[in-house]
């Protein structure tokens, strides 16, 4: 009897985690599943179609006509070098904040703690003035520059709380040997922190690579556009062509996918990392 | 060693370039929007300084500042009743998966990481009126009559995207919890077992205690988070219909660059400032608090 009721819990217990996961992921089976569809079967009864057979040419189609290629490099260019900066930029504060003695230390700690909580669309206008200003509006660098520095506070803190738990053993060893502090950073730091700057690489590509609204408000001409424009630069175009649209915005999440199942301890630790001090 | 490690000109070069970043995107911007938020420009022509009328009219009459308000209290409110509960529960179950564990992690958090733009457009698909998710599979069911213009009606569109909302950030709370939970010392459970607690007290006698901190900064995360809110809205609604929808930013938005009433946008900007770090401080000293009874 109690085995059967053991039995009947096991069972409740999976049917929900299963309902539990098909609510996280039907959204995107259901984006795979309509990327594969003829337009015309878009409209029907049925909540997902099996696509008989499955139609590649929208990929082809979107590939072609969304200009996905540019976007694509656009995308890589505006991340890749967001990322550069925000490791360089991070890693060497964060040496300085922990490691080394100065009077203003802790307030600049502080402030750009303070930094994590300002919300980045705060700044939209006044950017976009500045920008104006100076003649930056469509340029890589008019991406480049906000991106980097709103996710320079988070990966300084996770730098900060790595180099925390490594002993100074190592580096009062390198400095009796006569190295600088460049080159301690360089030699000594560097190889021990991959991890940490994994990590900040990780979310930093995320945050640039999923970033639309600066992308629409400083950037207007073609050349320059990121990725999550593809779609919109579609729909304009081919608006009855559904099939397609899916599988633009596929495309799209791609690469996400891809970076987060390669490196999904990197993230989680980046995640939990960023939230113990909030 | 001492020496070298307070050398001033190394500290400067070392922050140098992460602190005028910081400066020019982060700081001077907040200068200037506050410059302009006591100006009636409307982002092209001339304009004069009008004092803080801005910030009056936006406390005397704006009524849909107050809306924006409104919307993301209610959302913090989905957040913290709603999400983190239910995020706790799940970490727990999770648990219990086995082999099934690492899998179940990946799936839940995957909504998380694709780019805001694309499951944004999914939901506007999913809310579609005519070839929708949602109204399909109420004809399916037999309530076709339910089928409505989801985001199209004030009264339910504000609910959809406090539901997009809930569902795109649930994978990131359930990770926070996830990592509070295995935390938890292994010793605890067996000692817990061994004293004859069943798993749900071991959990809820034990376990739950023991994240409070992790729930207290998630709270605080998750308001500020109801506050910042933008892409989602701008991408779903753009704050309509009749403005039901809106957030503060999406409303700062809409105001500077569709209505130009740019000083009158940056007033906006200047507010949400302020009301993220105040919120912050004021959560973060009722919930300390809070915990000093454990």
């Amino acid at each position: 009897m109690q085995a059967m009721a053991k039995g009947y819990i096991r069972w409740t217990f999976v049917v929900f985690m299963i309902i539990l996961v098909l609510l996280e992921l039907f959204p995107l089976l259901w984006l795979f599943d309509f990327s594969l569809l003829k337009s015309g079967d878009f409209y029907g009864s049925q909540i997902l179609k099996w696509p008989n057979p499955p139609k590649w040419k929208n990929y082809i189609d979107a590939y072609h006509n969304a200009h996905i290629p540019k976007l694509f490099m656009n995308s890589i260019i505006v991340s890749a070098v967001s990322i550069f900066a925000i490791i360089g930029c991070s890693v060497a504060m964060g040496y300085a904040v922990v490691r080394m003695e100065w009077r203003f230390r802790k307030v600049a700690f502080t402030l750009l703690m303070a930094g994590m909580i300002i919300p980045i669309y705060s700044t939209l206008l006044p950017t976009f003035s500045l920008f104006n200003e100076v003649g930056l509006l469509n340029s890589y660098a008019a991406l480049i520059l906000p991106y980097a520095a709103f996710q320079i506070p988070i990966s300084m803190y996770i730098i900060t709380a790595f180099l925390e738990t490594i002993p100074r053993a190592l580096e009062e060893a390198a400095v009796m040997d006569g190295a600088s502090v460049p080159g301690l950073i360089f030699r000594i730091i560097l190889p021990v922190l991959k991890p940490a700057i994994a990590t900040i690489a990780v979310l930093a590509f995320l945050s640039c690579w999923n970033e639309f609204i600066m992308a629409v408000t400083y950037i207007d001409t073609d050349r320059l556009r990121t990725l999550p424009f593809a779609v919109v630069y579609f729909m304009g175009q081919y608006s009855s062509n559904y099939g397609a649209q899916f599988a633009v915005l596929a495309m799209i999440s791609i690469p996400s996918i891809v970076m987060y199942l390669l490196f999904t301890d990197q993230i989680n630790r980046g995640i939990t990392a960023g939230a113990v001090k909030g | 060693m001492h020496k070298i490690m307070s050398d001033r000109k190394t500290v400067f070069l070392l922050m140098a370039p992460g602190m005028v970043l910081f400066a020019i995107m982060i700081v001077v911007p907040i200068v200037i929007s506050f410059y302009y938020s006591l100006t009636n420009w409307d982002g092209v022509g001339e304009y004069s300084f009008v004092g803080f009328k801005n910030y009056a009219d936006i406390f005397d009459s704006d009524s849909i500042f107050g809306l924006s308000l409104r919307n993301s209290l209610l959302l913090g409110l989905g957040l913290v009743l709603i999400q983190h509960p239910f995020a706790i529960l799940i970490a727990m179950l999770v648990q219990y998966c086995g082999r099934w564990e690492k899998l179940l992690r990946v799936c839940i958090f995957i909504p998380s990481i694709i780019s805001t733009f694309v499951t944004t457009k999914l939901w506007v698909s999913i809310f579609d009126t005519t070839f929708g998710l949602l109204n399909r599979v109420l004809t399916i069911i037999g309530k076709s009559d339910w089928s409505q213009d989801w985001l199209g009606s004030p009264g339910y569109a504000i609910g959809c995207v406090i539901l997009v909302l809930m569902w795109q950030g649930f994978g990131y709370a359930f990770i926070l919890y996830y990592a509070g939970i295995k935390g938890v010392p292994k010793d605890l459970q067996e000692a817990a077992m061994l004293d004859g607690a069943s798993q749900i007290q071991f959990n809820f006698r034990i376990v739950l205690p023991l994240l409070t901190p992790v729930l207290r900064i998630n709270m605080v995360l998750a308001v500020v988070s109801a506050f910042k809110q933008m892409e989602t809205v701008y991408l779903l609604t753009n704050g309509g219909p009749a403005n039901s929808t809106q957030f503060m930013s999406t409303y700062l938005y809409s105001k500077a660059f569709r209505e130009s009433m740019y000083g009158y946008g940056n007033a906006i900007s200047i507010l949400l400032v302020a009301i993220c770090l105040i919120v912050t401080v004021i959560m973060n000293r009722a919930m300390k608090r809070e915990v000093g009874e454990y």
